[in-house]
């Protein structure tokens, strides 16, 4: 058996008019982990998410899901899928639409009547069994639907938006479900916008670009390096100038980004370059941020402000989080410019860049 | 497999029930099968709950209760009610089962359960035949209650109209699935599939006049025939006459008249006008049977509807409880029907029925059934291949 619950080595999908929604996309997701899929509107997520779900049938799919192909009907058994904007008939009663969809899972009528009753009881629902979906608000349909997807007993739980129209207490409660289900080794892939949500529960991520992968791992993995230390000063008076405080508390030359040097440093709204050793700094206002993880390389430059009789108002270390990750993913690294949402029309004029 | 299939039937079941329009029809039916309990025969005429009409030709007299059931049956109840109310109440009822099943937020659910596209498409399908299926169960065993207990005779061979009567119903079901899933609008697919229906209704009517024009032609042929025979007989007489009285047939010119038709036609001066219009009415009737090969081609390729209800009448009366029915039995002079339409000549009537009774079960059911099989097959291809 694979250790992945996920292998996909090339999954392509072009849609009638030629729209490329996905341009090969290589995604390996491990069996028990808590897997997050993001990004920008139209990065071809859903279409993914549908694929693999048998929901669209790709143009071009390498890969397995569960040690099966994608698209093996009988595999999907196995797994467990809440999609977005998920719609139950309204004639159905909570506990009818787990004991249908539950059914089409093929899982057998006494399996799903106790089942029915405890996933009822972990998302919160169980007074709302005998009522209709009709009168049901969207974070119960959200909580409903999160059952649905667990009546067979799932290996694999796909989730697209789960927290989707959730209030606060709806989506803490979410995460506990989902850290319940990787506490029973159950593999989850969640594709969400909500980049703290995904932040606090995935164990890795893959960043989602026009139709590519852009970037996955884990957090840590993808912010190797990227480690720094934000110091703080209180304005020791009317006029004062940071800029030129932090110029002179940083050793040596200060390359500005593009070349220019620190000579030519004047008054302005922020700042971004590098030491002589590389190391980046950018200094935004009041704050000065130097990339590295090492304490001993600001020491000096605390020396050095002190030595000038600034207040230190703060100093902590800083950590990228997955808002930042996605926003460098999505930043076109030529023109700092966001890249255009949605999937490109021709191969040519709209790849990738 | 049996699991998902329940699944789906149940699913269709509380679909149907949640509309409310299942028990509607339901007791439509119940109150057309009271209807048909309230209509009886006694020897002055029908009646109708207490009240009688007097009638000389339907009477228990001529006609006996059970006959008289069964023609009510064959007359109204399948024609009239199961092959357009009930039909159009379950057209109505079942034209949304797969527009709702494709809508946004559902199919995805749905085709994410190991359940194969075909599967579930044909289970949907045959859902809505199922509940057809209810419904004319309920009105056709009323039916045969009341048969047997107002007409003193249980007639087993009405239970066929379920399966004709569901048959039918599938063709234009068929065609309303395949507009269901290329529209996505339950509207459209009960507004296309009612125009189909009323596509083949016309054609139906077209082969049904051209038919009795047809077989009126025939009629009138053969009448015409006859009548030539007549003159034939009349001019033979008339020339034996002659020759016994020993008086030669001669032209203006004084010449005698050579060869028998001419020597006939001397004779009987209808006879040439007897003979010209047998050439005429054959001509006509060699016209009118080129225009229902026509109409028959047609026919072929569309489902054949009203055959298909027909083929209950065949079952349930024969040719000779239909004859009883009809004027042949009750004096009827073809001498009155010369100048009258096709229509109003119930000979025609009597060789339409028999000519459309000709018309093969393999026939009427095969190329109906291969119809259906080509329009689900359409729509299976569509839905199998089709991104939601």
């Amino acid at each position: 058996m694979s250790d992945l619950a996920l292998d996909l080595q090339h999954v392509a999908k072009t849609y009638k008019g030629k729209v490329k929604a996905l341009r090969g996309i290589e995604m390996s997701v491990a069996r028990g982990e808590v897997f997050g899929l993001l990004g920008p509107n139209g990065a071809g997520k859903s279409t993914l998410v549908k694929i693999l779900m048998t929901v669209i049938s790709p143009s071009e799919c390498r890969g397995s899901m569960l040690g099966h192909a994608v698209g093996h009907k009988p595999t999907l058994a196995n797994v467990g899928y809440l999609p977005e904007h998920h719609r139950f008939p309204k004639y159905l009663k909570g506990a009818q639409v787990l004991d249908f969809f539950g059914a089409m899972g093929g899982v057998p009528r006494r399996e799903r009547k106790l089942r029915t009753g405890q996933l009822l009881e972990i998302v919160g629902m169980s007074e709302w069994a005998k009522k209709k979906v009709g009168g049901y608000s969207k974070g119960m349909r959200q909580r409903l639907g999160i059952a649905q997807a667990l009546m067979n007993d799932p290996k694999l739980v796909v989730l697209d938006e789960p927290t989707d129209g959730v209030d606060p207490v709806g989506r803490r409660d979410i995460r506990d479900i989902v850290a319940r289900l990787r506490d029973e080794q159950r593999t989850v892939f969640i594709n969400s916008h909500l980049l703290s949500e995904l932040e606090m529960v995935c164990d890795r991520v893959a960043i989602l670009v026009q139709g590519t992968v852009r970037s996955q791992g884990t957090i840590d993995e993808l912010t190797v390096g990227q480690d720094s230390y934000e110091i703080e000063i209180l304005p020791s008076g009317e006029g004062a100038d940071a800029l030129g405080t932090f110029r002179r508390a940083l050793p040596g030359e200060v390359n500005a980004a593009g070349g220019a040097t620190s000579a030519g440093l004047t008054k302005l709204a922020g700042f971004r370059g590098s030491l002589a050793d590389g190391t980046s700094v950018e200094i935004e206002k009041s704050t000065l941020r130097l990339g590295t993880a090492d304490p001993h390389a600001i020491e000096p430059v605390i020396d050095a402000l002190r030595a000038q009789g600034v207040t230190i108002r703060s100093l902590r270390q800083r950590r990228p989080s997955l808002e930042d990750l996605f926003m460098q993913a999505v930043t076109d690294p030529e023109t700092g410019q966001s890249l255009k949402p949605g999937a490109a029309k021709d191969a040519k004029k709209g790849a990738a860049r | 497999m049996i699991i998902q299939t329940w699944a789906l039937l149940v699913d269709a079941y509380r679909e149907l029930n949640a509309k409310k329009l299942f028990w509607i029809t339901m007791l439509l039916n119940l109150g057309a099968v009271a209807l048909f309990a309230a209509l009886g025969i006694s020897e002055r005429g029908p009646t109708f709950l207490h009240w009688t009409f007097d009638n000389d030709l339907m009477n228990t007299r001529l006609v006996s209760k059970e006959l008289f059931y069964k023609t009510q049956f064959v007359s109204w109840g399948i024609p009239v009610w199961l092959s357009w109310v009930a039909t159009i109440l379950a057209l109505v009822s079942t034209a949304g089962l797969i527009p709702e099943l494709i809508s946004g937020g559902v199919i995805e659910t749905v085709l994410s359960k190991p359940i194969g596209r075909v599967r579930l498409l044909l289970t949907k399908y045959l859902c809505g035949l199922l509940f057809v299926t209810a419904q004319v169960f309920v009105f056709s065993l009323g039916c045969f209650l009341v048969l047997g207990i107002r007409g003193g005779s249980f007639v087993p061979e009405l239970f066929v109209a379920v399966p004709i009567v569901v048959l039918f119903f599938s063709y234009l079901f068929s065609v309303c699935v395949l507009i269901g899933l290329v529209t996505r609008s339950t509207i459209a697919a009960l507004l296309l599939t009612v125009v189909f229906w009323f596509a083949v209704f016309i054609v139906n009517l077209g082969d049904e006049i051209v038919l009795a024009q047809a077989e009126g032609a025939a009629v009138k042929a053969e009448d015409a025939q006859k009548n030539l025979e007549n003159q034939i007989t009349l001019a033979d007489r008339l020339l034996e006459q002659q020759a016994q009285s020993g008086v030669e047939l001669a032209d203006a010119d004084g010449n005698p008249i050579e060869g028998l038709d001419a020597r006939r036609e001397a004779v009987n001066i209808a006879l040439a006008s007897s003979r010209a219009r047998v050439t005429e009415r054959e001509e006509s009737a060699e016209q009118w049977q080129k225009w229902t090969d026509r109409v028959m081609l047609a026919k072929t390729i569309l489902p054949k509807t009203q055959e298909t209800i027909g083929l209950l009448s065949r079952y349930m009366l024969s040719m000779d409880d239909l004859k009883k029915m009809m004027a042949e039995d009750a004096g009827f002079d073809p001498e009155d029907m010369e100048d009258a339409p096709a229509f109003a000549d119930p000979r025609v009537a009597t060789r339409l029925e028999e000519r459309k009774r000709g018309r093969t079960v393999f026939w009427v059911i095969g190329t109906s059934v291969a119809f259906e099989v080509l329009v689900l097959g359409l729509a299976t291809v569509i839905f199998v291949r089709r991104d939601f």
